[in-house]
């Protein structure tokens, strides 16, 4: 029996993803794209629109943080760094591509109707199955590459206080510029219920701030596809994942102080706080995307692609699933939480996604959709204009 | 002369499969495209899609309409000018 005040936390959760879902349909606001388009195409309004939120975010937690609202800071499950958190970000970076959405993108995406996606959610869960199996001596090489001064924030690296003024400068500083970016754009659109990234950036930010006032953490979902990976295993082999260390750890363990309660929880295949936050946040984003669509009149069961596409999300999604667990985290989870607040294990996954957004993209092009142009860059031909006729 | 139209179904293909296809075929049907025989239909469900391929294919020179049908788009990609 789930307690009540467990019961509105997670009510609260789903209503916090449905909203992340339907916003994040609504634009296309995919994280993958924002870096995939980037070295595809050179197409930088989506990484732009990325970049608005980090600030977004650093000026609202900043807020959030100057108010008193953060009951824990820096938030739970942010470790001390480790240079496996980087290899872990350049596996993810990868995989986002590869899978045509990050552990987000593909709820929202299958949300509407994507097989596809369907697929890449099957191997995020698959890959953290295998992370489990390997969770040990990957535990031992991470400790390995612990930096020398385990400071979970640059500020708390060099004592200095959390810099709530200073990082709340600099997103206003970003917010003034994009609000000048945005003035120069603002091309119409011919695709229904359109919602701009700057508008879909705004409403990730009031989900990021509200779910670190109800749950003292901003969004993250990764650990819930563990415990997926952990309730499958128990259902097809009982005994084998109770046996595992990965998913007999505990690693949420958080006084939440708006609803005196505290949340415990960990990978394993029972119901506790991670599938009380988490769980409701991975239903909320489908959802979300499910909702929308439907209002749109544009839900489709989708299936039509091409059989290597099909091993690119399945690969792409385990690689995701690997990489998150590696570093203990995902993109939402460091690019939106960590980031803002400079978190050290989030800058380095940050410097390890990127160029693994890069290979992947090379991959993508080379061996899943080859021969788009033959002879030439992409970007080269999408930048220099065609004179003719 | 009326053009003929080459319909492109690319609905239901990962991200960013739409765009790169598109460009490939307008790669390949350049010189049909830019004397004004061909026209290339491109149906997507890619809502980012109804964005990039206008953005990339306007920059090569050929006009782009974007219209709504049914749960799809359809995306015209014909020679600029009359």
């Amino acid at each position: 029996m789930i307690p009540p005040t467990e019961m509105a936390i997670s009510f609260s959760c789903l209503t916090l993803g449905a909203a992340a879902g339907f916003a994040m349909h609504r634009s296309d606001f995919c994280l993958a794209g924002a870096f995939r388009d980037w070295f595809l195409f050179r197409r930088t309004d989506l990484l732009r629109a990325l970049g608005f939120l980090v600030a977004l975010n650093a000026a609202a937690f900043a807020a959030l943080g100057a108010l008193g609202a953060l009951p824990v800071f820096p938030f739970p499950l942010l470790g001390p760094p480790t240079l496996a958190t980087a290899a872990g970000g350049f596996l993810f970076g990868i995989g986002m591509v590869l899978a045509g959405g990050c552990v987000v993108g593909v709820l929202y995406k299958m949300g509407a109707g994507s097989v596809l996606a369907a697929v890449g959610l099957g191997g995020i869960v698959a890959g953290s199955a295998v992370y489990a199996e390997i969770h040990v001596p990957w535990r031992s090489l991470a400790a390995a590459g612990a930096l020398p001064r385990p400071a979970v924030t640059l500020p708390g690296l060099f004592g200095a206080s959390p810099l709530w003024v200073g990082v709340a400068a600099l997103g206003a500083l970003a917010a003034a510029l994009w609000r000048r970016e945005a003035a120069r754009r603002g091309t119409p659109s011919a695709v229904r219920g359109y919602l701009t990234p700057a508008r879909a950036a705004l409403a990730l930010c009031a989900v990021s701030a509200a779910s670190c006032v109800l749950a003292s953490m901003p969004l993250g979902i990764t650990t819930f596809y563990a415990k997926l990976a952990a309730w499958g295993e128990e259902a097809l082999w009982p005994g084998r994942a109770g046996g595992l260390a990965y998913f007999s750890a505990v690693p949420l363990d958080v006084y939440l102080p708006l609803w005196d309660t505290a949340l415990r929880g960990g990978p394993g295949p029972t119901w506790d706080g991670i599938a009380a936050v988490q769980g409701p946040v991975v239903v909320g984003i489908a959802l979300g995307g499910f909702a929308s669509a439907v209002r749109l009149r544009e839900f489709r069961l989708r299936a039509g692609a091409p059989l290597r596409q099909y091993g690119s999300a399945l690969l792409g999604g385990m690689l995701l699933g690997l990489g998150s667990r590696f570093a203990s985290g995902c993109n939402v989870w460091h690019l939106l939480g960590g980031l803002p607040i400079l978190a050290t294990q989030s800058l380095l996954f940050a410097a390890g996604m990127v160029p693994g957004a890069w290979a992947g993209s090379r991959l993508l092009a080379r061996f899943v959709i080859p021969a788009a142009v033959s002879g030439g860059a992409l970007s080269t031909l999408v930048a220099a204009p065609d004179r003719s006729p | 002369m009326k053009p003929t139209v080459r319909d492109l179904d690319i609905r239901g293909q990962i991200c960013p499969s739409t765009l790169l296809t598109t460009l490939r075929e307008v790669n390949t049907l350049r010189e049909a495209l830019r004397s004004g025989a061909v026209e290339l239909l491109v149906l997507t469900d890619s809502r980012d899609a109804t964005h990039t391929i206008p953005g990339a294919v306007s920059s090569m020179g050929y006009r782009v309409e974007v219209e709504p049908r049914d749960a799809h788009y359809a995306i015209t990609v014909r020679r600029r000018g009359p």
